[in-house]
């Protein structure tokens, strides 16, 4: 045996320890979900009240996310001359309770493309900034959607940590062989028995296809289970049913007309093939969540005439079929892109863009959407 | 260390792309002494410039194989003997990296890359290119193996190890190398 051979033994033998050290410290991801009690509802008829109502006089302002805070919650989205233009950054608007109701107490940019490309180390050039979800692991955080060269084909996901003056830190995500490229986020994140969370994101080069991501303890990135099939499917909105099972409601990129679904019974490891369902969907995403007792609310885009009503629809056999409650937004609106989330205290928080792009709507559910 | 790794990278990538264009005109030493200096003085002093950031952004994770071949073309043109690869051994890589590609892009509907994140999967990709080195008795290549996977291991650069040894740069890198040898 030469040299040669003798170091590269002794390289693999290093390498035979560093696996069995690899495999002692590694934690590998539980694929159960976490599932939450039955949402707090509050007394009486199901009702909607608006608490926040904006317009921007130029430009666009769309893709509003919801913030879970102690004290309230924030709505953050993407604003700027138009989508995808090298002067969009994420604002914010902060809201808390008080004795008259919800009030807004804070509102103006919150990560800006040059704050955040500076929170990376070395420093990233970021030309553009999209969609945004809150990062349910810490207090202060969230998942970016960053452009540093062309569209969003070729955007990533960086893991950003705030302060009150804006990013302190951030990292691009390794979700892509393809320069980490391609992948984006919509949808808020996943509870899983361990603790941890999973976050929904999508690829959109090629054949497009969900991915539900999961982190080790360090917040990289630790595992991934795609959701593909035929069609285009992207922003997956995830809805865990039970321990195991869960469904995966996703717009179709390449416009059929329906709005796509893929179902798991493992936890999310793996995730059937990407089917269409029949309800009528004009590629656009939705917001969906578990209200307990097998009872799914969401919010869609349901018109199959239209392209941007907007319903409040409830399923009570997981997804399979579907019957409007309320009508939210008529067509004509504007209204596309919403998220719903479920307030500590009881009752629902639903947000969307309106107005083709040019203004947000915050709406609070009231009343018990559980049993109407 | 994720940073520092980032900023070592893309000096040794500068300096090779210097190295490359100098050399037509000037010996390899002093080649690669430009290089050295415009790639060290890029990431040092221009580092927060449009130019170093985008470069960063646009081509970091840059792994290990990368800048390595970056510096064992350099090392090699001052004399140091590192072996390479054969012409087979590129061509086969460059075709099986081409369907790895596939897969990410869901061509092929498969997920390879997923598998670069768990250890035991690491742990055997590593020995199998270990047993390759050492059947070509390629040092070069089981080094680059190892290196990402310490690299991986500690949590420099990507969470994936086959960012380490991969990168979608040795595509064009290693369809020029043939196309030379064609020549």
């Amino acid at each position: 045996m030469g040299l040669a051979q003798t170091g590269i033994a002794a390289m693999a033998a290093l390498s035979v320890l560093l696996t069995l050290w690899a495999v002692w410290r590694d934690i590998p991801p539980v694929w159960r979900f976490d599932m939450p009690q039955k949402l707090a509802m509050t007394q009486g008829a199901p009702r909607a009240k608006t608490v926040f109502d904006y317009r921007v006089e130029q430009g666009q302002a769309h893709s509003p996310a919801i913030v879970m805070r102690d004290t309230g919650f924030e709505l953050w989205w993407f604003e700027g001359s138009q989508e995808a233009q090298p002067d969009v950054d994420i604002h914010h608007a902060a809201f808390r309770r008080s004795p008259d109701g919800w009030q807004e107490i804070s509102r103006g940019p919150r990560i800006t493309r040059s704050a955040l490309g500076a929170a990376m180390d070395p420093r990233q050039l970021v030309v553009t900034l999209g969609n945004t979800v809150e990062n349910d692991t810490r207090a202060a955080g969230g998942f970016v959607t960053v452009v540093s060269v062309g569209g969003w084909a070729m955007a990533s996901v960086a893991d950003v940590s705030l302060d009150q003056t804006g990013p302190v830190e951030a990292r691009k995500l390794n979700l892509s062989p393809f320069l980490n490229r391609s992948h984006l986020v919509k949808s808020p994140m996943v509870d899983f028995a361990d603790g941890s969370h999973g976050l929904p994101a999508y690829f959109e080069l090629g054949a497009a296809h969900g991915v539900l991501v999961r982190f080790d303890a360090q917040g990289r990135v630790r595992d991934t289970a795609r959701m593909a099939g035929k069609n285009k499917p992207i922003q997956p909105m995830i809805v865990p049913l039970d321990a195991a099972q869960a469904v995966a409601f996703l717009r179709d990129f390449e416009p059929s007309g329906r709005l796509l679904v893929s179902r798991t019974t493992d936890g999310g490891r793996t995730w059937s093939p990407v089917v269409p369902t029949d309800l009528p969907n004009p590629s656009a995403p939705v917001a969906a969540l578990n209200l307990g007792n097998g009872r799914i609310l969401m919010a869609a885009n349901d018109d199959p005439d239209g392209s941007d009503r907007l319903s409040l629809l409830a399923s009570d056999d997981g997804g399979q079929s579907w019957r409007v409650l309320q009508v939210v937004e008529e067509n004509g609106a504007g209204a596309r892109y919403p998220m719903l989330r479920a307030l500590p205290g009881g009752g629902l928080i639903l947000t969307y863009s309106m107005g083709n792009k040019t203004g947000l709507r915050v709406r609070l559910l009231h009343g018990d959407w559980a049993t109407a | 260390m994720s940073g520092l790794g980032a900023s070592v990278a893309l000096a040794l990538l500068l300096a090779w792309v210097i190295f490359a264009l100098a050399g037509l005109f000037l010996s390899p030493p002093i080649a690669v002494a430009l290089g050295a200096v415009v790639g060290v003085a890029a990431v040092v002093l221009a580092r927060d410039t449009l130019g170093v950031s985008g470069l960063i952004a646009v081509l970091a994770p840059f792994g290990v194989m990368l800048p390595a071949l970056a510096a064992r073309h350099m090392a090699g043109s001052l004399g140091a003997d590192i072996p390479g690869f054969s012409s087979v051994e590129i061509a086969v890589f460059l075709l099986v990296y081409v369907v790895f590609l596939s897969t990410a892009f869901g061509v092929i509907p498969v997920d390879l890359y997923r598998y670069g994140y768990a250890p035991w999967p690491v742990g055997a990709l590593v020995l199998a290119v270990c047993a390759y080195a050492w059947l070509t008795g390629n040092w070069f290549l089981a080094g680059v193996a190892v290196l990402g996977q310490v690299f991986w291991m500690l949590g420099w650069g990507s969470s994936n190890w086959l960012d380490h040894v991969l990168h979608v740069f040795l595509v064009p890198v290693a369809a020029v190398v043939l196309l030379l040898r064609l020549i």
